[in-house]
This record gives C-alpha cells, structure tokens and sequence, in this order.
C-alpha cells in the first residue's frame, strides 16, 4: 500500500489497519518498546493490537518522565532511568499521544487496534501487511497528524497479494525547538 | 501732545519708548519662540511616543504569550486540564491564572468552544467570541490582542495551546487593561495615556482624576495619529490617537505644562529684567534729560527775563559742554542788548546836549503822574538866543545852552522833571504846583537867569520868557499842555513880562483847531484847498505884471475859512509841509495855462520858514519847471522875513540855490521882522514887499510914510524890485506911484480871485489899457 497526500507527496508514519469484518482477531502475544534515546521517542508511531504491554527502555544518562493524557490509556512513568520494571499494558483501543514532562519536544503516538493486521508507511509512503487470511476487511487509514479522519473501506482479499493506492492529507510535523545537546549535559 | 512739550520730556519718553519697543520685541520672540519650541518638542514626543508605543504593546504582548505558555506548559495544569473534570479545570483555571496575574482564564476546545471560562463557570459549552484571535493563534501557535468582554471590561488576551504534546486544546488568559497599566506605559513613555473604547468612556488613564473627567467631556474622536492641541481642565496637551485592537484606541497627550512653566518662568525673569531695565531706564533718561533741558530752562528763563526787560541777571549755567558754550554767548548777548538798550533809551529819553531828558521822556514822567493831581507845565524860551549863536558861533551856543541847562536844573523842585524841547526851549514839569507856588518857581527862575553865564571867558546876558499851564485847567495831555504853557510863552515874550500863566492869555486854540489837522488832511484829499490870485499891478505902466497865491479853504460846513484861521496852525503843526508842493504845483499849473493863452504874468507863492528849510524845496522847484516847461522867471517864491530868521544860515544856502534856478525871490513882510540891513544886503533877492501895515496908515502917519519912503529907496539902492502890498484906496496908490513904489497890490486895485475870474479880468483890463 502507498499512501500519498493529496498532492503526491509519500506519507511517512501512517497507520494502515485491515479489521476483519467478521468474527475475532486472534488475540496479541506480542510486546513491544518505545525507546528513549538522543532525546527522542524511538519510534514516533507505534502501532499495536489490543493488550500489547510496550517497554519504555531509556538509553539516554538522563532520565525522562513519559506520560499520556489520552483516553485510550492515561499512564505515566515518572522520572526513570533504564528500562522500567513493568511495562504498559494497551488494553484499549485508539489513539495514544505520549509526551515526556521533560523534553517538550518529545512526541510518540500508539494506535491500539483490535487486529494483528497493520503496519505503518515508510519514508517512501510504503506499508506491507502480510500473511493476512483471504476474506473481507475493512481498511483503516490513520496519521497522527492527519488533518480530517480518512473514511474505512472495505477489501476482500484473496491469497495474492494486493497493492492499493491510498489518499491521506496531513499537516506538517510542528518542530518545537529544543536546546543543543551538549548544553550542559543534557 | 503735552507729552512732546518739554525737552525733558520728549527725551525721556524717545529713549524709554525706544527701550519699552525692544524689550516688547525681544518678549514677543521669546513667547513666539518658546512657542514653537514647545510645539515642535511636544510633537517629537508624540512620534517617539506612538512609536514607542506599539513596540511597547508588542512586547507586552509576547511577554503575556511567554508567561501564558509557560504557565500552559505546567504539568499539574495540563494533567488537570487532562481529566476534563469541571471542578478541577475551574480551580486549576483560578489558582493558575491568578499566578500570572490573569483576570480572565478560558479553556477552549480545539474546534472553538469555550468549555471552561473562570467568570461563568455554570454556563454550557459556547463559541469563543473572539474569532479572529484563534484563528490567528490556529494559524501561529499563539494569538494576542485586545478585547472588549462581556463584562464590559477591556483586555489584554493571549491564547496558547495546551500541548500534551500535540495540541489537546487553547487556554485563554485576560489581563485587564486598567489604570496600572496605562500608569506603566505613561512612566516607560513619559506621556499620558488612556485607553477608550471606540464610543464609549476611559477605560484605563495615567490621567488624574479630574483630568480623566475633562478627557471624557472632550471630544477626542475627532484625534488621530497628527499630533493635535488638546485643552483638558485649562491645561494644555498636544494629543494623538493610536488604534488598540479592533474596538479601542489609545490617546496619548503629552503635557505642555513643563515645558510651558519653564518658558512662563523664562519669560517672568525677562519681564522683571525688562521691567527693572525700564524702570532704570526712565530714571536714568530723566536725570539726563534733566541735566540736558535743566540748564535749557535755566536759558529760557534768561530768554524770558531779557524779553521782558530784565537785563540785571546774569546766565548762570556754568556747564563745560555746548549747552555751556550756548550759555556763554548768551551772557555776553544780555550784556550786550543791555548796554545797547542803555544807549538806546538814553538817546530815545535824553537830550544829548544837555544831558536833559527830552520831550519824550517828559511826556512819559506827566502821564505816569496821578492823572487826578495837579502838575503845572511850563516852557521857558531863551531871548535873543539867535542873534548869540550866530554871532558867537554854534559851539558856543551850544555851551550856552548846557549852562543854562545846568543852571535850570539846580532850580528843580525835588518832585519835578526838567526837559530840553528843542533849541533853546526847555520844559518843566512839576506835580501836586498850583499858581501861587508857580509864580514864585517862576520868579526864582527868571531871576537866576539874569545872572551873567559865563562861556569860554565871555560873560553873557541871557534872559528867558515864561509860559505856565496847569493840568487840568489848561488840559490833560502834554501836547495840549505845551502848546498852552507855549502860548503863553509867547505872550510873555511879546509882553516882556517875563512869565505869563495860560489862563491869563485868554481862552486856547478854538475848539475846531483841535480837529484841524484831521481836517486839513481830509481837505487836501477832496480838493477843498482852493487858490485865489491877487493882481499885482506895476504902477508906472499901470499894467498887471504878476499875480499872488494865496490858499483859501473851501469848508464844505463852514464855508470860506479865513487864512488866519488855518494858515499859522498848519505851519505850526508842519501840516503845511504837505500843502505847499500841492500848491507849488498849482501854481506851475496855472501859470503855464495862462502862458498858454498869453497871459504873461509872474505867480508868487508864498513859502513858509519850515517849506524854506526843506532840503528838497530846490529839487521840487526844479522838476515842476521841467514838468510845465515853464522859464523859472515865470514863478516867484515869497518868504516872510521872520521865515528867513529862524535859520537864517540854511535859510540863504537855499536861497541862493533857488535864485541859482533862475526863480524869482520875494521878501515878504518887510520891516515887521528883525532883518538885520547886512544880512538883507546877502540876499539873492529880486523884491521887496513893505509890509502892509506901513501901508494902511500912510494917510494919517507921516512916520510911516517917511518909512515907505525910504524902504523904496533902500530897495532901489539894493537893486530890488519894491512892492506894497494892502492898497486900500486911491490916495494911496497915488502916493506910492509918486513915491517911486514899483508895484502895488491891494483891494484897490482888486481882490483875490479865483484862477477864471482872474484871467477874465486881466482880459478885461487889457481891453481897458489899451484904450
């Protein structure tokens, strides 16, 4: 799937999620991280099913402070260095926005969703979903910072593999202007 | 103008006028100065205030923006924000705003809706009334401006988004816009500012109170950004307008009231040095002015006194510069006039032989006597003084004379005045004299005359004749007085009584001869002089050979006036000075009319002593031969032998002149007079007329007749013609033409007649002759 903005610019961080329309998704087994590393949530969007616990391991000498306000999952993990105890468990689905009270800077997103098919775009607006069982979808498209909700679709797949092309316009990601690394050791 | 009368004056108020019209200028071009000084200072400050001023809400601006999203940025406040729980935004929205000190706090969801607002915390969602602002702030990331709430109030707001990180809603803080505020802006810009809600009253001023109440009644909508006069409360500003969000704007007033103090207080030291300038200036010019118009005056009043007379100060002005100079030469100019009017009074009042004053001066002394006394004039006339002065000579006349004074002199009364009239005339005026003490100064007087005077070793017999007249017997004013005190002068002399009082003599002058010179004038002017001729017939032809003049007045009132009657009052007056070249030339007239129809006959006219002693008499003479082409020995000239003795010297000089001319000379009146045989011998004289009163009597006097006898033979002897005149009858004409008399004239042989009735006449008698 490539997904491109209205002018045809490749769409970097977008979600794209197949929802079976009928019966259950097989539940996750899976765990996930965020990192924190260089000041910086590794990797900006972070796409998992339902019930996913997510690391926040710290790479960084300096402690970080993450927290959401999202209603999908409130938490914070206050001021920590190195990889906490426990990890969060995403056991809603939607939208997650992460911050660290520290670095305003620091932006992550989690999407929940309630299926094991997804995957979010490259640099080159290119996501493959694999290994999806033949049957009818709905195809989900989301950006963190996608201007107005894209419509579902619906896809029936079969055992070949299908390319779409996929339409999402998003604003620009706000740099907040951070101060220089090696200020004072931060 | 009274102001420019005096010297003092005018230089005063020149100098201080001119000092007044600077110092005006100068204080008029300090206020027009400081004016503009003012006016241009007070506009710089508005630009730099209203330039300052958005720079000075931008910043504030940002300022509001940095704490609003620091504030924002607070975790507590987000995670608070975050629970969506309503109580909590509310309080959290309370405690936090009232940190940074915001009135209003706002949370708006990210679609626009007010969902929390810390003034209506009850009230359900709504829109966010200030579109514009977020839409700026959806635009930028944060807004600011300035607002009109619902609660009237005006505001500073800022919206900033709450990042958690991305953008989960706006918060929205307001700073009320109140007197603190402009108070702030006013110290950071040094004016005054004031905030109005476009029609509505002040919302914030640095103004006090009373001001703030006058901005409100002042109508400050017409301001903008020109900087523009402004009078709030009788205090003068200069004011602009600023636009302050869309529904305020901003008037910034910079006061002239410093500026204008230091100008009033520049002003009051120049008034009070102009004032002091001026005060110094009019004292100091008045004093100059003084030491210059002071001695000025000081000459004036010398001008003054030396205009009325008063010679006897002198210029006291002793100052060393021209006005000392001026001075000086009017010193010597007082003396000057001084002493010249000194010899000018002497010789108007003194008689500079004697040293006596003179008529003048004596007439001067009677009129300032008490007009309502007494006084006694009398005139004193030497005897004989002729025949001394021509025999001694005038030097010694003269000295005679002065003696005489002298002698007089010593014989004043104390309250009397002695004057010499003319010749050997003295006067006397004596106050408060009445006729007995008169007789008696009269007697002392006459007496110390017979005292032998001595003059160069000769001692000479002099004697005088008196004549007295009383004021105001006699008359008031001084020529009646001496005509009268003469009068009787005359008669003394002719008495040889010595003195003779005026009321003796008789009454005065008829009434009519006062007016007689007024008369005579107007007589010549309406030709009321007519002149009668009297044949004069030469007896041994019996033929009329010359004819008389005489005058006669035709008085349109009284008809013919006799000769006697006017003829002596006119020489005696010197009137006749103006009758005779009337006559003169009549008598030209008439005798080259009657050449003219050949009536050859010589016009005598009769000349009085004064016409004699006229020095143009010959000149006279001669244009009215010239004038008539008359030959002189047409014309014969009569002259009483007492004429001739008054000046007997002149009386010849002229004479021979006259005779020089070729004129024809008479001596008139012969033997009546004192005519001294050698001075008669002198004479360049033609004839001789016998005076008539030998004439009338030579029936009945044999002397008489042995007098007319011998004159016509001393007239032959002398180589004259002898006439008679006053031929009364025939006997007498007879005698005379056996006698050897030449001529006869008379009413015998004719009256006087008129100029036609002569010429008929002697037409008539030549029919007669011829016969």
């Amino acid at each position: 799937m490539t997904v491109k903005t209205p002018a045809g610019a490749p769409v970097k961080d977008a979600a794209v999620v197949l929802e079976p329309t009928s019966g259950t998704a097989p539940p996750a087994r899976q765990r996930a991280a965020i990192e924190q590393r260089g000041r910086e949530f590794i990797p900006h969007l972070t796409i998992v099913q339902k019930g996913t616990a997510i690391d926040f391991p710290n790479h960084d000498p300096f402690k970080h402070h993450v927290y959401s306000f999202s209603p999908a999952k409130v938490f914070e993990i206050k001021l920590y260095a190195g990889k906490p105890a426990n990890p969060v468990i995403f056991d809603k689905t939607g939208a997650v926005a992460l911050g660290c009270n520290i670095h305003d800077w620091m932006e992550a997103h989690v999407l929940v969703v309630d299926t094991p098919w997804f995957a979010k775009t490259g640099a080159n607006g290119v996501a493959r979903i694999e290994r999806v069982p033949a049957g009818a979808y709905r195809l989900r498209l989301w950006h963190p910072r996608q201007k107005a909700p894209a419509a579902d679709s619906s896809v029936d797949l079969g055992g070949a593999m299908r390319k779409l092309d996929l339409t999402l316009d998003v604003t620009p990601r706000v740099i907040v202007p951070r101060p220089p690394v090696d200020a004072g050791g931060y | 103008m009274t102001l420019f009368r005096t010297l003092e004056r005018r230089i005063a108020v020149v100098f201080v006028g001119l000092l007044v019209f600077v110092m005006l200028l100068m204080l008029l071009i300090v206020a027009r100065s400081g004016e503009a000084i003012i006016m241009a200072e007070s506009q710089r400050q508005l630009a730099a205030g209203a330039r300052n001023f958005g720079k000075l809400v931008d910043r504030d601006q940002r300022q509001l923006e940095l704490a609003a999203s620091v504030l924002a940025g607070d975790f507590g406040f987000r995670e608070a924000i975050a629970t969506q729980d309503r109580a909590t935004v509310h309080s959290v929205l309370r405690n936090h705003g009232y940190r940074i000190g915001a009135r209003v706090m706002m949370v708006l969801s990210l679609n626009g809706e007010v969902i929390a607002d810390t003034q209506r915390p009850d009230q359900a969602p709504r829109p966010f009334p200030f579109g514009e602002l977020l839409q700026a702030a959806q635009q930028a990331g944060r807004s600011g401006g300035v607002a009109l709430m619902a609660d009237g109030l005006l505001y500073q707001i800022v919206i900033v988004p709450i990042l958690a990180p991305v953008r989960v809603a706006w918060v929205v803080m307001g700073f009320p816009v109140e007197d603190a505020w402009a108070a702030e802006f006013a110290r950071v810009s040094g004016l005054d500012v004031s905030v109005v809600a476009t029609g509505e009253s002040i919302h914030a001023s640095s103004l006090l109170p009373e001001l703030r109440g006058a901005l409100e009644k002042t109508p400050w909508t017409m301001l903008d950004e020109q900087p523009r006069p402004l009078t709030l409360d009788d205090r003068n500003y200069h004011a602009v307008a600023l636009p302050f969000g869309p529904q305020a704007r901003v008037l910034l007033l910079h006061s002239l009231e410093p500026s204008e103090a230091v100008f009033r207080e520049l002003e009051r030291i120049l008034e009070i040095i102009a004032a002091s300038g001026i005060a110094l200036f009019v004292v100091g010019s008045f004093g100059l002015a003084r030491r210059i118009a002071g001695p000025v005056n000081t000459l004036a009043k010398a001008a003054q006194r030396i205009e009325a007379g008063d010679y006897s100060h002198a210029v006291a002005v002793t100052a060393p510069d021209e006005i000392g100079q001026l001075a000086a030469s009017f010193e010597s100019m007082r003396t000057g006039i001084a002493a010249r009017e000194l010899k000018i009074i002497r010789l108007a009042y003194e008689d500079t032989l004697t040293g006596l004053p003179n008529r003048t001066r004596l007439a001067e002394h009677l009129a300032g006597l008490d007009p309502t006394a007494t006084a006694m004039v009398a005139v004193l006339d030497l005897d004989r003084f002729a025949p001394i002065n021509d025999a001694l000579g005038h030097p010694v006349g003269d000295r005679l004379l002065q003696q005489v004074g002298e002698r007089l002199a010593s014989l004043l009364p104390p309250q009397g005045m002695l004057a010499r009239l003319w010749g050997d005339e003295f006067a006397f005026v004596v106050a408060g004299a009445a006729d007995e003490s008169a007789r008696d100064f009269a007697a002392r007087l006459l007496a110390a005359l017979r005292e032998p005077i001595e003059v160069d070793g000769q001692k000479l017999d002099v004697s005088g004749s008196l004549g007295i007249a009383f004021r105001p017997a006699d008359g008031r004013d001084m020529d009646t007085l001496l005509q009268r005190a003469e009068l009787a002068m005359y008669a003394a002399k002719r008495r040889q009584c010595g003195y003779a009082l005026a009321e003796d003599i008789g009454a005065g002058p008829p009434p009519e001869q006062l007016s007689m010179i007024g008369e005579m004038r107007e007589a010549l002017e309406r030709r009321e002089f007519v002149l009668y001729y009297q044949p004069k017939l030469a007896l041994a032809s019996n033929r009329v050979v010359g004819a008389e003049a005489l005058l006669r007045w035709q008085h349109p009132q009284r008809g013919l006036v006799p000769p006697g009657r006017f003829i002596p009052f006119a020489e005696q007056t010197g009137f006749i000075r103006e009758i005779t070249p009337w006559l003169l030339g009549e008598v030209a007239a008439q005798a080259a009319a009657w050449r003219e129809r050949g009536i050859w006959v010589v016009v005598s006219a009769n000349l009085s002593a004064r016409d004699l002693l006229n020095p143009d008499l010959v000149g006279l003479m001669r244009d009215l031969l010239d004038v008539h082409q008359l030959p002189p020995s047409a014309l014969c000239l009569e002259i009483t032998e007492s004429a001739l003795m008054e000046d007997p010297t002149l009386a010849l000089a002229h004479l021979a002149e006259l005779a020089a001319l070729g004129l024809k000379l008479s001596i008139d009146d012969y033997g009546a007079g004192q005519a001294s045989l050698s001075y008669l011998k002198s004479l360049p004289v033609h004839e001789l007329k016998i005076d008539q009163s030998f004439i009338g009597s030579l029936a009945t006097s044999p002397k008489d007749a042995a007098i007319v006898r011998s004159t016509i033979a001393l007239g032959h002897a002398l180589g004259l013609t002898v006439v008679a005149e006053g031929i009364e009858g025939e006997a007498d004409l007879d005698w005379l033409a056996a006698a050897g008399c030449d001529i006869g004239q008379g009413y015998f042989i004719s009256r006087p007649m008129a100029a036609p009735a002569f010429a008929d006449w002697i037409l008539a008698q030549a029919v007669t002759c011829n016969d």
